[in-house]
């Protein structure tokens, strides 16, 4: 027998693979500068092309010409345009976000006190969300078209369709008011603000850093409530896409060959079928975490919870476009971030991504 | 594996167990602020700085009298009646055209600083200096930045001297001395050693204070939370309260939950059902009072069709449904008005008695040539009463003919459209009347002494609505400067009449009511028409 001499491609030296790593972490790099570029300038734009005046927000609508004039000198408003966008890229890459009107704090200092209240909060209702979600989402799948899936889908559809204001409004009636069980407004009882220096920020991390528990007892008070309507909210969406990501999986034919090898059910959803969606899954949880940072904006009215959807959205409402810009940033870099880690855990969930 | 690290942790599971647990039975207790400590839900939404030269909106001033003090006071009660503040006493010369302010001794700031007139004098000449929001007010005096040191400045270190530069009202100013936030004294020690790039602490002053009030501010975290403690130190002595907390609240509802669990004290800013349904509690109270602000509805005269004296009359007077919407709309929110001099005053003139009247409003528009109406916009802010306000308008209107389409924005985009004359109908509120005298509103709402577009007179709404009358210009000036409290009054009387006459284009519909509501275990709690409202005797009885 004869053999054929079929080219062999050359095995990719070490260096030669570090070289490919290397070019793609900078396209990935470029593309995601490139991306927060473009969403500043939007922003920009928009933000310049709204019918809001940040110097009325500051002079009051009865001031006189001079002094709106004199203000609008100040904020660099006189400025053209590309001359305004040309100084605020300056100063960030000097680091410095500007100057927020509504507070009179740079705008870095607000993001670093907002963001983590917020944080704290979604952190808590995706993990609600996903711990809840995800199991009745595979449970309806495996009765489908049986009461528990009725059951399942009837809380999802629910949830998803009944403004999450509402369910605030409710919530605390019942578990405040009446039953007094939560906090009302704000992150902690007034008696303990301040008693926990700020670490992380996080009211509960950081007291539990510092031993008070106490005051650790007050914050789980006051979160347990906004988490959990957020968290239901997640509830509603990942049990539904779970519930869909595991019907397209439990009609395939290595299901069924799963089957007719007699294993159990158990092994046969959760170690073939579950694990065929993990990395769905991931999309869908880390879209709805970073959706939950952003849009938790109606909760922490109801709430007064003082978050970073809270500040992004006064900002707006005032034309304080460096603490919009700021937000926009930060909003976009969550996203991107998100996004790069769902990417690197394909990677973990599914081999065939590593190529 | 390490025996105490694992005993480290064994007790720290075990103490987040323990705490969870008496968390979870704490649930259900009732909450009660604490006897010495005030809680106050309110949107602090428009709070943006506290700097008394640049602050805006009326949530600054209920801070700044808290913290810092004014020269003198206006009786809440009564507001034409200047009390004594900072200054002990105070002497105008005849010709009205100075006032000396005599300081107290021994009156000291937060700091530690005592009180003298020169910080006195420096607060208001760094007014005008720094030329922000507030200095609109010292600037209609005449006052500058160049001439304000050699007319406001300290003889010695108890005697302040004011010179007039033009010819005024002193009561006037003595009221706006009382009233506005500008009038307040710093420590100029402190504001000059947080002075950056020489903006006479500005930056600084904008989220701290420097004053010698009963309370002094501990922190302010923006659009959160506001800590004021009681300053033992006090000329008056130390306030009843040890501490007051601003909570920022916004949600009508959760502010009326936390009022019932007795989380808050006082709310204020409530939609009127949750203060009806407050009212009928047996543990809260309803308070409310008259401020000098006016919600009116106002026409562009600039407008070809408003710039007819008919039309005008056809739609600010006959087809606003005065009595429907202050009977339905404006309770807690404000009282039937119809003139631009505020109620309460000698000088406020009988209602003129308007009401929707569709056929008169038809005729007069008949006679200025639109028999079957016109289209036009209506801008307002998009929230209560402003609102309910404008669809109540938009449905009169309607059954004359009038197409009107309502552009709702925020306070920014619908005043700023009026700043640049740039509306056609607007529901709207103000026209100063911080100051109890008549002058305060017919300067705001009135008086526009140069109507062209480039004079930009943007504080005028006078001006802003593009209507201006010479005759009536001369004689707000004219009462001015009267001294005999009758023959003013009269003169001012005649303002009204004749403005009146001119079917202006700017109409009063309601005068503001300011209502809070607070547990009925708060005492002496006492809104002021000015808001100015002191919290020094404000205590609990339980």
């Amino acid at each position: 027998m004869s053999t054929a001499s079929v080219p062999v491609p050359p095995a990719p030296t070490a260096s030669g693979q570090t070289a490919r790593r290397l070019r793609h972490a900078g396209q990935r790099l470029a593309t995601v500068l490139l991306t927060l570029l473009g969403l500043l300038f939007l922003t920009f734009v928009i933000g310049r092309v709204m019918p809001l005046d940040p110097v009325l927000s500051i002079v009051g609508p009865d001031a006189d010409r001079s002094t709106y004039e004199q203000v609008r000198q100040q904020l660099g408003l006189d400025r053209p345009l590309a001359v305004q966008f040309g100084y605020y890229l300056r100063d960030l890459s000097q680091g410095d976000l500007g100057k927020a009107l509504l507070t009179g704090h740079p705008v870095r200092e607000d993001l670093a006190r907002v963001l983590p209240a917020t944080v704290e909060l979604a952190t808590l209702a995706i993990l609600i969300g996903t711990l809840v979600g995800v199991p009745l989402g595979v449970y309806a799948a495996t009765r489908r078209g049986r009461l528990g899936d009725h059951v399942v889908r009837l809380i999802s559809l629910f949830g998803h369709s009944t403004p999450i204001f509402w369910f605030g409004m409710m919530g605390l009636l019942v578990f405040y008011a009446w039953l007094g069980w939560a906090g009302g407004g704000g992150r902690i009882d007034l008696a303990y603000d301040g008693l926990v220096a700020s670490r992380t920020g996080l009211l509960l991390v950081d007291s539990v850093l510092a031993g008070e528990w106490e005051v650790f007892q007050s914050a789980l008070r006051f979160i347990a409530l906004p988490a959990g309507i957020l968290g239901l909210h997640a509830v509603a969406y990942i049990s539904r896409m779970t519930r869909s990501f595991m019907l397209a999986q439990l009609s395939q034919e290595y299901i069924l060959t799963a089957r007719v090898k007699g294993l159990s059910e158990t092994a046969v959803v959760w170690r073939h079928a579950f694990r065929n969606i993990l990395v769905q899954l991931l999309t869908i949880v880390a879209l709805a975490y970073g959706g939950l940072l952003e849009g938790a904006v109606l909760i922490e009215t109801v709430f007064g919870w003082p978050g970073f959807g809270q500040y992004l959205t006064s900002s707006l409402l005032l034309g304080d476009m460096n603490a919009v810009m700021g937000s926009v940033l930060v909003v976009g870099i969550v996203f991107v971030a998100l996004n790069l880690l769902s990417d690197a855990l394909y990677q973990v969930f599914d081999p065939r991504t590593r190529s | 594996m390490n025996t105490s690290s694992l005993t480290s942790r064994t007790l720290r599971a075990g103490a987040l167990a323990t705490a969870l647990a008496a968390g979870l039975g704490s649930f259900g207790a009732q909450a009660r602020t604490p006897n010495d400590q005030l809680v106050i839900g309110v949107s602090m939404n428009n709070l943006l700085s506290l700097d008394p030269a640049g602050a805006t909106g009326n949530d600054v001033v209920e801070i700044a009298c808290n913290v810092y003090d004014y020269l003198v006071e206006l009786d809440p009660l009564q507001t034409t009646t200047v009390k004594p503040g900072l200054a002990e006493s105070w002497a105008i010369a005849p010709d009205g055209r100075r006032l000396t302010f005599t300081l107290r001794q021994g009156a000291k700031f937060h700091s530690g600083n005592p009180v003298t007139a020169e910080d006195a004098a420096w607060s208001l000449q760094r007014v005008l200096k720094l030329n922000l929001a507030l200095a609109s007010p010292w600037k209609s005096y005449g006052f500058t930045a160049q001439n304000v040191a050699g007319l406001v400045r300290a003889t010695d270190a108890r005697t302040l001297v004011i010179d007039l530069p033009v010819a005024t009202d002193p009561k006037m100013v003595l009221y706006t001395l009382g009233t506005s936030v500008s009038a307040v004294v710093l420590d100029r020690k402190t504001v000059l050693a947080n002075e950056k790039n020489g903006d006479l602490g500005a930056a600084w002053l904008t989220t701290h204070a420097a004053g010698s009030g009963p309370f002094k501010l501990d922190e302010w975290r923006a659009k959160e939370v506001l800590f004021m403690s009681r300053f033992d130190g006090h000329w008056r002595g130390p306030a009843k309260l040890r501490r007051v907390v601003m909570r920022h609240m916004t949600e009508s509802q959760s502010l009326r939950l936390m009022l019932g669990r007795g989380d808050i004290d006082i709310a204020t800013g409530m939609s009127v059902p949750d203060i009806e349904a407050m009212k009928a509690t047996p543990d809260t109270e309803v308070h409310s009072v008259n401020r000098g602000t006016l919600y009116y509805v106002a026409v562009s005269a600039k407008d070809p069709k408003f710039a007819d004296k008919r039309v005008r009359a056809a739609v600010l007077r006959h087809l606003v449904d005065y009595d429907g919407i202050n009977k339905t709309v404006m309770p807690y929110y404000g009282v039937y008005h119809q003139r631009p001099v505020p109620l309460g005053l000698p000088a406020t003139l009988p209602e003129p008695g308007y009401k929707l009247d569709v056929a008169g409003a038809r005729k007069l528009l008949a006679e200025a040539g639109y028999p079957d109406g016109f289209k036009t916009t209506i801008r307002v802010v998009a929230e209560s009463p402003f609102t309910n306000i404008a669809t109540n308008l938009q449905a009169t209107l309607a059954q004359a003919g009038i197409v009107a389409s309502i552009l709702p924005g925020t306070g920014n985009q619908v005043y700023g459209a009026m700043r640049e004359r740039n509306f056609e109908i607007i529901v709207g509120r103000g026209g100063g009347g911080a100051e109890p005298h008549p002058h305060s509103s017919l300067r705001a709402l009135v008086y526009n002494p140069d109507n062209s577009d480039q004079a930009r007179l943007t504080n005028f709404q006078g001006w802003r609505t593009s209507f201006a009358d010479p005759k009536v210009n001369q004689l707000i000036e004219g009462a001015l400067l009267l001294t005999d409290p009758a023959k003013q009054t009269a003169a001012y009387q005649d303002v009204q009449r004749r403005f009146d006459s001119e079917v202006p284009a700017i109409q009063p519909i309601s005068q503001m009511v300011d209502t809070v509501v607070m547990r009925k275990d708060v005492r002496d709690y006492v809104g002021h028409p000015s808001v100015t409202t002191r919290l020094r005797d404000v205590h609990k009885q339980r």
